[in-house]
């Protein structure tokens, strides 16, 4: 029990991570493949976000005079996770305008229906 | 003195105002690439001299590292940025006459950002700023992948997307490992520790990092989207995927695994990657029928080429590597450019439609062979000097197996000879039936083409210009000990 | 065939990730960058909130490539669907309730105005300009669920996003050449702490983020929703 305890918040990470994986390995369809993509992405930033973490930690925020810096989580990775979901929208977005695209000239969203580049 | 972060800021500065001039005219915001570029080209010409002696570490904010991010210009940073600017500036003028339609606007602020990923890969010197030019880098160019809009375009940029993606998470998952084992993100930093911390969780960072830049890098398992997306590019965009972002996928993979890991002991591994990947895409490359896909099969064989090189770690084998990969911006985005108005005047993309062009468009013809000499690596041009370099320096290693394996690469380039003397042999000897006009490019693609066949003719002919910045490249890249101390003093 | 390539595939990522995370236990003190930020940050940047001196002062140059980032992908939306042909109105789209578009008419300055206090309390409180930008263009998403004719005025949207991205590269230029000479470097007067004109260039960049960042989400909501027929 105490190595769940320990461990939960990275195996709540990739368990995200494997989730999303698998998706993308095995589904042809561009929405799921997205929805994946957005799984795994959510996966790594959490596990960015719990490599800050330290036990019964506050936020690394000065809000009023008299705090101490001692509970304080590392605020690196909360920096780098917030850049990490704003690329992640980046993609997103960008993925679904393609499926639009993508949609409109196959008329379907089913990756292995499109055969134009086959060498 | 000329800071480093103005080759990033400035054409980002100027990127921004690509929407604004196109309010005013929509010509002339394909002019501001151009002006960036030349900008970024001159800046780097003009630091060159000054990072051969000692690399100029920039630090940004004014913090010092690790605790703030650090630009680090070294003989490599600096050459692979005036070999981007160099490339930028000559697709640009290119790019004039050859994009007429769709959202001209967006496209030539997409080119540009895309430019300044690449540029800002090269310059880093901090783990997750690398991720954020890489992204940069690789969402643009799924952006003008898709950017005709033809069924082959969105199905190669869709297949790019979902490859690219699971690529960047792989590294992203990598670099939260190096935070959580180093708890630094400066490089420098990080490989001055590389010893303090096990090696194997060390070598799983490393395995993710290797595979998520490798999906940009083009090293094969991780290549299957690039033969869809370079051939189903705008052939200017293609040109500078296939010169530029595969190569500076490269380069992100050897700076992580020389500099950070100095990981020594995977280098053999990295070898035989190297020649399989060149041996497949040359192979891959022999049975395509279409043009353009050749070219980017070609340019897989070329990038297992230049990983063989960097793979064998002496100075010689470093210094070839780097030359092959000049050699290959200026031969590829050349035949890229040449093949773009080819195709735009057969309208197909079939090897066999090329019949009778030696007559029909004689200059780009010719600019087409320059660049196909260039690359099987035929004197006088700059494919010899450096596809010399990388065997001579590999067979003055001792051993038999590298001895054996540079067989196979002289192989790779009796195929890669093969297959494009078939296509000059369709160009200038097959008869077309019915002549037609002569119908040559538009004088200012021809004019980016001859700047290319100029560079590859005068360093083909006098290599001893450039030899200088690669040989000081080279040690850049295997002196780990001088990165460290020059980053953290 | 597919699936057991991807479970085995899985399995090896796992036990190799597996392995690597025991070395970096879970809850574990802070590294000594995160040490250093929380004890310095205050007095090298001005603000109180340590992960916006992060994200604005000391990694401040991710920041510029994030926003490029968000830049590049609001672009490319609009580069891949402005090629498929004209744009169609939503002519056929039922109108929104009375409640949603009464409800609309109170909430939008509202939201708005949460947005903008979000971003420029950004170095005081939890927030910024990525969470401020991402409320202002939720307000223009609601517009849109509630009166499906509205159109937000594109030229406008696209001139603040050039505009306001100009200005925090300018102001990166004027560490250059201003105060210590570093790009980026904060060159305004700190202020004091806890207060809101402090902090020096981290408000003002925080600001043109805000604003960035909200006209870019409306747009590519706009882009989208012109897709949708």
């Amino acid at each position: 029990m105490s190595f769940l305890h320990d461990y939960v918040y990275y195996i709540g990470a990739f368990g995200l991570v494997a989730i999303g994986l698998l998706i993308i390995l095995v589904k042809r369809n561009l929405i799921k493949l997205i929805i994946g993509l957005s799984i795994l992405d959510t996966g790594v930033n959490m596990f960015l976000i719990s490599v800050g973490y330290i036990r019964r930690g506050t936020a690394p925020i000065f809000s009023r005079p008299g705090l101490e810096p001692d509970g304080m989580v590392d605020p690196v990775p909360q920096a780098l996770v917030l850049t990490a979901i704003v690329i992640g929208v980046a993609i997103l977005a960008l993925a679904l305008a393609l499926a639009v695209r993508f949609y409109k000239t196959y008329g379907t969203l089913d990756l292995r229906k499109a055969k134009e580049l086959r060498w | 003195m000329v800071s480093p972060v103005l080759l990033l800021a400035v054409p980002l500065g100027l990127a921004l105002c690509v929407p604004l001039v196109g309010r005013v005219s929509r010509r002339a915001a394909g002019f501001v690439p151009v002006i960036a570029s030349l900008f970024n080209l001159v800046v780097s010409i003009r630091l060159l001299p000054t990072v051969l002696e000692e690399p100029i570490v920039a630090n940004l904010g004014g913090f010092p590292p690790p605790f703030g991010i650090t630009l680090f210009a070294g003989p490599v940073g600096m050459l692979l940025s005036a070999l981007i600017a160099l490339a930028g500036l000559v697709v640009s003028l290119y790019a004039l006459s050859y994009i007429k339609t769709g959202p001209t606007v967006r496209y030539h602020t997409l080119y540009m950002l895309l430019l300044v990923g690449a540029t800002g890969v090269v310059l880093t010197g901090d783990v997750f700023n690398l991720f954020v030019f890489f992204e940069i880098l690789c969402i643009s160019s799924y952006a003008l992948v898709a950017y005709v809009g033809d069924r082959a375009g969105i199905e190669a940029s869709v297949k790019y997307l979902i490859q690219g993606a699971l690529g960047s998470a792989l590294l992203l998952i990598g670099i939260g490992l190096l935070y959580g084992l180093f708890g630094t993100l400066n490089m420098a930093d990080i490989a001055a520790r590389i010893d303090s911390v096990d090696s194997v969780p060390v070598f799983v960072a490393m395995a993710l990092i290797v595979v998520g830049l490798g999906v940009e890098a083009a090293i094969f398992p991780l290549n299957a989207w690039l033969p869809d997306a370079h051939s189903s590019a705008p052939s200017s965009i293609s040109a500078i995927l296939s010169g530029i972002a595969i190569q500076v996928g490269l380069y992100a993979v050897v700076r992580m695994v020389f500099t950070v890991f100095g990981a020594s002991s995977v280098l053999l591994f990295f070898v035989f990657l190297g020649l399989l990947t060149l041996l497949i895409g040359e192979l891959c490359a022999f049975a395509q029928n279409n043009i353009k896909r050749m070219l980017a099969y070609s340019s897989i064989g070329q990038m297992g080429l230049i990983m063989f090189a960097l793979a064998i770690a002496t100075t010689g084998s470093v210094t070839g590597g780097l030359f092959q990969m000049v050699s290959h911006t200026l031969s590829k985005a050349l035949l890229f450019l040449a093949v773009g108005y080819m195709v735009y005047r057969s309208g197909s993309l079939e090897i066999s439609s090329l019949e009778g062009m030696g007559r029909r468009m004689p200059l780009t013809s010719f600019a087409f062979t320059i660049g196909v000499f260039s690359l099987v690596g035929l004197p006088p041009f700059i494919g010899f000097p450096s596809k010399l370099l990388i065997v001579r320096s590999a067979l003055a290693e001792q051993g038999v197996l590298l001895q054996v394996l540079i067989g196979l690469v002289l192989l790779a380039t009796v195929i890669e000879g093969a297959y494009f003397f078939r296509v000059i042999q369709t160009v200038y000897f097959k008869k077309e039936e019915g002549q037609e006009a002569r119908q040559d490019a538009p004088p200012m693609a021809l004019l980016s083409m001859f700047v290319f066949v100029a560079f590859i003719v005068v360093i083909g002919v006098y290599p001893n210009l450039i030899t200088d910045v690669l040989e000081s490249g080279a040690s850049e890249l295997l002196e780990r000990a001088n990165y460290i101390g020059s980053v953290l003093g | 065939m597919r699936a057991t390539v991807g479970l085995i595939l899985l399995a090896v990522i796992g036990v190799g990730v597996g392995i690597s995370l025991l070395a970096i236990p879970f809850g574990a003190p802070k590294t000594e960058i995160g040490d250093y930020y929380i004890e310095n940050a205050r007095e090298d940047t001005g603000a109180t909130n340590v992960v916006t001196s992060v994200v604005v002062g000391y990694r401040a140059f991710d920041t510029l490539g994030e926003v490029t980032v968000l830049f590049v992908a609001a672009l490319g939306l609009g580069a891949v669907l402005a090629t498929a042909g004209g744009k169609r109105g939503r002519s056929g789209v039922e109108p929104a309730s009375l409640i949603l578009s009464a409800g609309n008419i109170f909430l939008f300055p509202l939201i708005l105005l949460f947005g903008a206090y979000i971003f420029t309390h950004g170095h005081l409180t939890p927030g910024g300009g990525f969470q401020g930008g991402a409320v202002i263009a939720s307000a223009f998403l609601l517009v849109y669920l509630s009166s499906p004719g509205k159109r937000i005025n594109e030229s406008g949207a696209s001139l603040t996003e050039s505009v306001s991205g100009l200005v925090f590269v300018a102001i990166g230029l004027l560490g250059l050449t201003h105060g210590t000479h570093y790009f980026l470097a904060n060159f305004l007067p700190k202020g004091a702490l806890n207060t809101l004109f402090s902090a020096g260039i981290i408000p003002v960049i925080y600001c043109a983020i805000g604003l960035k960042v909200g006209s870019e989400l409306a747009g590519v909501v706009d882009n989208l929703m012109e897709e949708t027929e």
